[in-house]
């Protein structure tokens, strides 16, 4: 399993002048930490591990909502235009969870699934997960394990970020997109208090964002 | 000399990225050592780029002009984005397009003079804003010369301002891709996507005797490639 593309403590990011972005967060935002760009040729990659893992199997994404749907969309573009290359009709089916683990910018211990808690529509499946980010990995080790109790065929896990902590997160993600250091980032439908989801590139929030959003 | 605004300056330390982490066509497996830009930053990059150009060249209509051959590729993104500005804004700029390539007179000297071969008259540009857009300003880009042209085009592009100055344009603004640290004349386009080491790169515009143009991002060449497709 693939570490993904390594980004080191001491990356400072990209100036905010060198790229485009919303007028709006002009103040909110520190650094362009991983342009929109770079993000969409790594997922484009992703998608091919993908594709050979699961070979001849439908593939039904469980897409982790908020947070998952920029990198589960895109995500699920690139799967299936690889589909389009190949002789037989393999379906991809995308299945929502709503998941919330965030206060400010602290992950919460528990699991709060927002809506429906009925995943029977995993039995006998070959799941994929498509988080957009695994911090602490607490919420993805419950996540997987309520997965578990429908008995799907395989299940996988997508991570587009993953935070490089002493524990168990890395374990989890069987394909990483980004291996990140401990920082708190937005952008790419990652939120702070819902503010920054229509934020294209990932970025680090400044100061004064985390005080002017704050909860 | 003017300062120009800000880019991303490539340090000589940075390695790129294993060519494993990103999506490369097959058959270039063994002629690439390692990914350095990816195909997605520069098209970041270069929005942001039209944006600052935009900005700048507002007034009057602007002629774009692409010098064949490197720059085909950056000057159908960065225009596409001016479009996708104009299109969107209470203020929209017409614009022109053409292509000219520049030839120097093969006398097996650098004298400096140029030959611009294609495009319409110069005398087009007079009042109008006037956007020179190519790939590369640098002196030298491979050390053994594979074509003429390239090498002489960096030398090349100072002289050609000097002839575009003659018609009277409003201003005259020139927009490179890349440009390389190692340029030693003092010359600096107005308008940069990325500062890089002297590196020997391929991919998205930049080909090596016509291969690797369909590698979108920039890459590092390998010594096994250069020997296999030289010319």
């Amino acid at each position: 399993m693939e570490k993904g593309i390594v980004i080191k403590d001491d990356w400072p990011g990209y100036s905010l002048d060198l790229f485009t972005y919303p007028e709006h967060y002009h103040d909110d935002i520190e650094c362009v930490y991983i342009p929109h760009g770079v993000v969409m040729n790594r997922v484009e990659r992703m998608a091919t591990y993908i594709k050979d893992d699961f070979g001849d199997n439908n593939i039904m994404v469980l897409c982790v909502l908020k947070g998952g749907y920029k990198f589960c969309s895109d995500l699920v573009e690139f799967i299936k235009i690889l589909g389009r290359n190949s002789d037989k009709y393999l379906e991809t089916r995308v299945e929502f969870i709503r998941l919330k683990s965030y206060m400010n910018d602290q992950s919460t211990e528990d699991l709060h699934i927002i809506g429906s808690r009925d995943l029977s529509f995993l039995r006998g499946k070959c799941v994929l997960i498509v988080e957009a980010i695994v911090d602490t990995g607490k919420t993805m080790k419950a996540l997987l394990k309520h997965v578990e109790t429908y008995e799907p065929k395989m299940v996988k896990v997508a991570g587009l970020l993953v935070k490089r902590l002493p524990n168990m997160a890395e374990q989890l993600t069987d394909y990483v997109g980004f291996e990140i250091p401990n920082r708190f980032v937005v952008g790419y439908a990652l939120d702070y208090n819902e503010y920054f989801r229509d934020l294209n590139h990932i970025c680090v929030i400044s100061k004064t964002g985390k005080m002017k959003y704050k909860v | 000399m003017e300062t120009s605004s800000p880019c991303i300056v490539i340090s000589d330390e940075e390695q790129g990225y294993d060519l494993d982490l990103f999506c490369i066509p097959k058959h270039y497996a063994d002629d690439l050592e390692r990914v350095y830009i990816p195909h997605g930053l520069i098209l970041d990059r270069t929005e942001r780029l039209a944006r600052e150009i935009v900005k700048e060249m507002v007034g009057q209509q602007i002629v774009a002009v692409c010098v064949l051959k490197g720059g085909f590729k950056f000057f159908a993104d960065l225009l596409d984005y001016i479009k996708v500005l104009n299109r969107n804004s209470d203020q929209s700029i017409p614009m022109t397009v053409d292509f000219i390539r520049i030839k120097s007179y093969s006398n097996g000297q650098s004298t400096g003079e140029i030959k611009v071969i294609g495009g319409d008259d110069f005398s087009t540009l007079t009042n109008k804003n006037v956007l020179v857009v190519e790939v590369t300003s640098l002196k030298c880009f491979f050390s053994y010369a594979v074509l003429k042209d390239i090498i002489e085009t960096g030398r090349s592009i100072k002289t050609l301002l000097q002839l575009v100055k003659q018609c009277n344009p409003n201003m005259i603004k020139v927009a490179s891709l890349l440009v390389k640290r190692t340029r030693s004349d003092g010359y600096r386009p107005d308008f940069i996507g990325f500062e890089i080491p002297d590196k020997y790169v391929v991919g998205y515009a930049l080909d090596y005797n016509e291969y690797f143009r369909d590698l979108n991002h920039i890459c590092i060449i390998s010594e096994t490639a250069k020997e296999k497709y030289k010319a």
